[in-house]
């Protein structure tokens, strides 16, 4: 099958799934989802911000960036779960609308791309020993977690526009 | 009434008018407003979580707060500018929602909590500064500040479904 078939028949699957008639069909689920995911926006936002400000030697300068990362590595997981979460469920409810919408498909296309870079180089940075890595490639990699979440989160504002 | 009196005059004003009819301005200012949520909610909940004990445990108190506090301080004057010109533009329809009123009493009440914990608690951070067992009027202000703050967020969401539409 053609992969843009395939997403489109997983739209639609989506679209009529519980998950997607629920939302659909309540008037207040949306909205309380759509807090929800502002919710751990904030926090999944703060997290980001508080590990790529210490990689880039402008908040927490004396403390290692191992330990920093360790302490707040739990919250992140923890509202990135509920962002992908809540936004699986918005997006069910108008999942066919969502396939054909440009703003959409550059969001999901920046955020496979932040979390891969999250998980991957990223992760790898904030918790190696401080002397394997040159603060130069450290400030690279918060410049570039920085950049891809920001891509995320406008492409997500620009859904509603486009 | 005085106060709708001034919420019409200042429908009435150019800038109003300017931030109503710009195709660009009210995407803009509302992007800033919800993004700059991360730097904002994002660390007063951090610094919340550290109140309670629960996150960046081995730091500090004084420097959690030294760290995070100018980040706050940015975000919140951010978030109150973008707030106030996405209010100008439509002033009257703003007020007219009872989510804009539950959200100024609710961030008034967030004001109250930061000065009774600066007041108290938070005055004698020294004798706590490492606890990992924080006391309990910390605790107390943290829960009441997550509350305050994810009520605030969805006060501040249903403003914009309670408005008539452009």
């Amino acid at each position: 099958m053609h992969p843009a078939k395939l997403l489109l028949s997983f739209c639609q699957w989506a679209l009529n799934s519980p998950f997607g008639r629920g939302v659909r069909d309540s008037t207040w689920l949306f909205p309380a989802i759509e807090i929800c995911h502002l919710l751990a926006l904030g926090l999944l936002g703060g997290t980001v911000l508080i590990l790529n400000l210490r990689l880039l030697g402008l908040r927490f300068q004396d403390d290692p960036v191992a330990e920093l990362a360790a302490d707040v590595w739990p919250w992140m997981l923890g509202s990135l779960t509920t962002m992908l979460a809540s936004g699986f469920f918005l997006f069910s409810s108008e999942a066919v609308k969502m396939y054909g919408n440009a703003a959409f498909r550059a969001k999901m296309a920046s955020l496979a791309l932040a979390i891969l870079f999250t998980f991957t180089i990223h992760r790898k940075t904030v918790f190696a020993e401080e002397a394997r890595i040159p603060p130069a490639r450290r400030r690279l990699a918060a410049l570039i977690s920085l950049a891809l979440w920001a891509a995320v989160g406008l492409s997500g504002r620009a859904i509603g526009y486009v | 009434m005085l106060w709708l009196e001034f919420l019409q005059w200042l429908h009435d004003t150019r800038f109003s008018a300017t931030i109503r009819d710009s195709i660009w301005a009210e995407p803009i200012i509302e992007t800033v407003h919800v993004l700059t949520l991360t730097l904002f909610l994002g660390f007063a909940v951090l610094l919340d979580l550290r109140l309670l004990g629960v996150c960046l445990r081995r730091r500090r108190v004084s420097e959690v707060l030294r760290q995070l506090n100018p980040c706050l301080i940015g975000g919140f004057a951010v978030m109150v500018t973008s707030g106030v010109l996405l209010f100008s533009g439509d002033p009257v329809s703003f007020y007219s929602t009872i989510f804009f009123k539950i959200k100024m009493v609710l961030l008034a009440l967030a004001g109250l909590n930061v000065w009774i914990f600066n007041a108290t608690v938070g005055r004698k951070v020294a004798e706590w500064d490492l606890a990992t067992a924080t006391p309990r009027g910390a605790k107390a202000a943290a829960i009441v500040s997550l509350a305050l703050w994810a009520a605030i967020v969805a006060a501040g969401r249903a403003i914009a479904y309670a408005l008539p539409p452009p």
